[in-house]
């Protein structure tokens, strides 16, 4: 299921599917699977493409190509040269336990592909040993036997008939020592077979092996001097199958030649082809193996960079997704076609121009509408959450409401309550004046000093009175538009500072008109300064000579006259003349001129 | 009858008498309506009185707004400013109503024309009497022409006054039982008890 068969072209290619794009070409490449090479496999072109990876094979392509789908892939690994080896690219494939519909399918499929395997790994072990014809001999005459030294009583005991050192293993039943019964180790017993059958291939070893044990006096001859194993601690001459010295006990050094050959097979153990053979077919069961590209020529870092890539742009799943390549594929043939065909095509391709204007705007409106849409999604969950935050609040002042029962009591629980519902007038009104929000008493303070600075002179520039929509202009014109306030805020820190105590107030005029004035000003002493005023006015001037008794009335003054005479802003001046007119002080006079007030003659006798 | 007429000739703008014509009247404000209650009151109980002085100066009977707005009444020439005829109505309703002592009555329901009480129809009954007694003509029979036009009543202050505001009279004394009229609607008589 992990190789599959590609399809290739006549240049001996990978057929590419339509959306699938080739990334990388790599020759001298061979083809593992697991552990084992795959002898059909060893010498081609590796394809790394945006969906899959493929061996083509030199010698025989159309037999012995493969492809392994990238989507298949688990993981993916590379493994540097080392001596012999080629560096590899190791691709691991997804667990089929997930699918298990296909279980059936993948052990089917694997079969074949095993045993291609097999066929073609025994060879080449077998080329790459030559201990294995020895063997292999060796097999047919199980007649040879060893014998084995106890290391309790250094008794020498027979190794058993039975014994087949490259099949035996330490489940083996082995009989104990003759003498001391003790069970010996399966190690050594091994050893003093191999020993054995190692030492039948020269011809004279056998007669000194058997005369050795019998007299230690022939042991000092020069053959036989030259095998022994000397004491590093007493110096007495072993015999070379002693490990531990006869006289002190200490153990012995093992001579160079039984290290090679125990190398030597553990080497054929390992390369055996038998057991191998039973363990795949207990892997096959389990899991699919690994397939490996060996690069013998290079390149395998660009490849492995190439595909780390493909794995994570995962073209493939385009597949899912047909209309959009579509559209594509079908107009980059048609401008290839049409010079070819007709050299002055020009309308053509301006009608081809315009489609694909047309087509640019089309995705212009879309992701617009992808970006509004988003915009619109985020709003509805900032409301959402707007409202829990003021579900929240409103509970807060209901709870704080219960308290209003303690008159004069300001705690802190209380304040950060009202801070938290600030904005929500009717509930805050209800909480009672201890618990004004800390904001809105803090820059009633401010703007109080605000206007009463006496180096600016804001209050007093505009006569004493000054129009609450002015100071609000003024105030944040001088913030140079940082940390403005809003006008509802403006308008209750100005309601607070009443209860603050603060040297300015705020008035409103019958109009409805909201105005700061200082403290201390009053209706009495405004009506009196304009009464002063128009009576100033009474003195006739020569310039001009009224139709009326000047002396005995005086002249009639607008509102723009009063605001200059007093310095107040022109509807602070209508309302103030209004004010004194309610108050019987003036009357008024309208006409084509306008409308002028007059010190009030009308509520006196003629 | 030539004063009982209603095409009376208007007074001219100039020789104004002071005892009639005030220094309100040359108080600008004056002409204007004031939106204070206690200003505006002052300002109607002046042209009240102001309008009585001057129907009683010029023996004037009866006004009809839209005749009167240029009279030296409703315009003064000297400050060219004047009452509007809503104003001057609203001048004239002040006066028909309590508050304005009843010194006017609207003569239609159009209120284009109204009687100018500057004596109410009481008082001149009043005068009548009085004089009746005092030539000693109780119990004789008078005519209406020589009541108003006679020789005898010449010095009187109720010679030349309106017919209607004489039958207005004398129906007071009627009610009251001092008087009877007598004849028909050309020849009338009256006898006082």
């Amino acid at each position: 299921m992990f190789l599959k068969k590609p399809d290739l072209t006549a240049g001996s290619r990978p057929t590419l599917s339509p959306d699938e794009v080739l990334l990388f070409v790599q020759d001298g490449v061979g083809l593992y699977e697991g552990k084992y090479k795959i002898k059909s496999c060893q010498k081609g072109h590796a394809y790394l493409t945006s969906h899959r990876a493929c061996y083509v094979d030199d010698a025989d392509p159309r037999a012995n190509s493969w492809a392994v789908d990238l989507k298949d892939v688990e993981k993916h690994e590379s493994q540097a040269g080392f001596l012999k080896s080629s560096p590899k690219v190791t691709l691991f494939p997804k667990p089929p336990k997930r699918r298990f519909g296909t279980i059936g399918k993948a052990g089917s499929s694997q079969s074949p592909s095993f045993q291609r395997v097999a066929s073609s790994s025994t060879p080449s072990t077998r080329a790459s040993s030559p201990f294995r014809p020895s063997a292999i001999s060796s097999t047919p005459t199980p007649l040879v036997i060893g014998t084995w030294v106890c290391p309790i009583c250094s008794f020498s005991n027979p190794v058993p008939s039975n014994f087949d050192p490259t099949i035996a293993t330490e489940s083996f039943p082995i009989p104990p020592c003759l003498a001391c019964g003790i069970k010996p180790p399966f190690p050594l017993v091994l050893k003093a077979a191999v020993t054995a059958n190692a030492k039948r291939l020269p011809a004279p070893r056998p007669e000194s092996i058997n005369l050795t044990p019998d007299s230690h006096t022939q042991s000092y001859g020069d053959e036989v001097s030259s095998e022994n194993i000397t004491c590093p601690r007493c110096t007495f001459h072993n015999h070379p199958w002693m490990r531990i010295c006869e006289l002190c006990s200490a153990p012995l050094p093992v001579p160079d030649s039984i290290q090679r050959k125990a190398l030597e097979d553990s080497v054929s153990r390992s390369e055996s082809p038998g057991p191998e053979i039973s363990g795949l077919s207990l892997e096959e069961e389990h899991d699919t193996p690994s397939v490996k590209f060996s690069f013998r020529n290079g390149g395998d870092r660009v490849f492995y960079e190439r595909l780390k890539n493909a794995m994570i742009q995962r073209k493939w799943l385009l597949q899912d997704a047909p209309p959009l390549p579509r559209p594509d594929l079908d107009r980059s043939p048609t401008p290839l076609g049409n010079p070819a065909l007709v050299p002055s095509s020009e309308s053509r391709a301006v009608a081809v121009g315009i489609a694909g204007l047309e087509q640019r705007g089309l995705q212009t409106r879309k992701i617009n509408e992808a970006v509004l849409g988003n915009a619109f999604e985020d709003l509805e969950a900032l409301m959402a959450s707007a409202k829990d935050v003021v579900a929240l609040a409103e509970r807060f002042a209901v709870e704080s409401g219960s308290q209003t029962g303690v008159p004069g009591v300001s705690s802190d629980p209380l304040v950060s309550q009202s801070a938290a519902a600030l904005g929500m007038l009717a509930t805050r009104d209800m909480i009672g004046d201890n618990s004004s929000a800390l904001y809105i008493s803090e820059l009633a303070r401010n703007l109080a000093e605000y206007a009463t600075d006496d180096q600016r002179g804001i209050l007093r520039r505009q006569g004493g009175t000054m129009s609450l929509v002015d100071l609000w202009a003024t105030f944040n014109r001088s913030q140079n538009g940082v940390e403005l306030v809003s006008p509802s805020d403006f308008h209750k820190a100005a309601e607070a500072w009443e209860k603050l105590g603060l040297p300015i107030k705020l008035r409103r005029f019958k109009s409805g008109l909201l105005v700061v004035q200082q403290r201390n000003a009053s209706d009495e002493k405004t009506v009196g300064q304009i009464k002063g005023w128009l009576t100033s006015l009474k003195i006739p001037t020569a310039a001009t000579s009224e139709a009326w008794d000047r002396s005995a009335y005086g002249v009639g003054v607008t509102a723009q006259q009063a605001a200059v005479q007093f310095g107040w802003s022109l509807g602070v001046a209508a309302e103030e003349l209004e004010m004194a007119e309610e108050r019987g002080a003036l009357c008024r006079e309208e006409g084509v001129e306008g409308l002028k007030f007059w010190l009030n003659y009308l509520i006196e006798d003629d | 009858m030539a004063y009982g007429a209603t095409g009376q000739p208007q007074p001219s703008h100039e020789d104004l008498p002071e005892s009639v014509f005030k220094k309100s009247y040359n108080f600008p404000p004056f002409f204007s309506p004031q939106p204070t209650s206690l200003t505006r009151q002052a300002q109607l109980k002046k042209w009240s009185e102001f309008i009585q002085r001057y129907c009683r100066h010029y023996r004037l009977f009866q006004l009809s707004i839209i005749d009167t707005l240029q009279s030296p009444l409703f315009y003064n020439a000297r400050l060219k400013k004047g009452l509007s005829l809503k104003d001057a109505k609203a001048v004239i309703e002040y006066m028909a109503s309590k508050d304005g002592d009843e010194r006017a009555e609207w003569r239609g329901p159009e209120k284009a024309v109204a009687w100018i009480w500057w004596r109410k129809p009481e008082e001149w009954a009043t005068l009548i009497v009085n004089w009746v007694e005092e030539t000693g003509q109780k119990g004789t029979v008078l005519t209406l022409y020589e009541l108003v036009q006679g020789e005898t009543t010449e010095k009187q202050e109720f010679y030349g006054l309106d017919t209607e505001v004489l039958q207005k009279s004398l129906n007071t004394l009627v009610k009251k039982g001092k008087a009877q009229v007598f004849g028909t609607e050309d020849q009338q008589g009256v006898k006082f008890f």
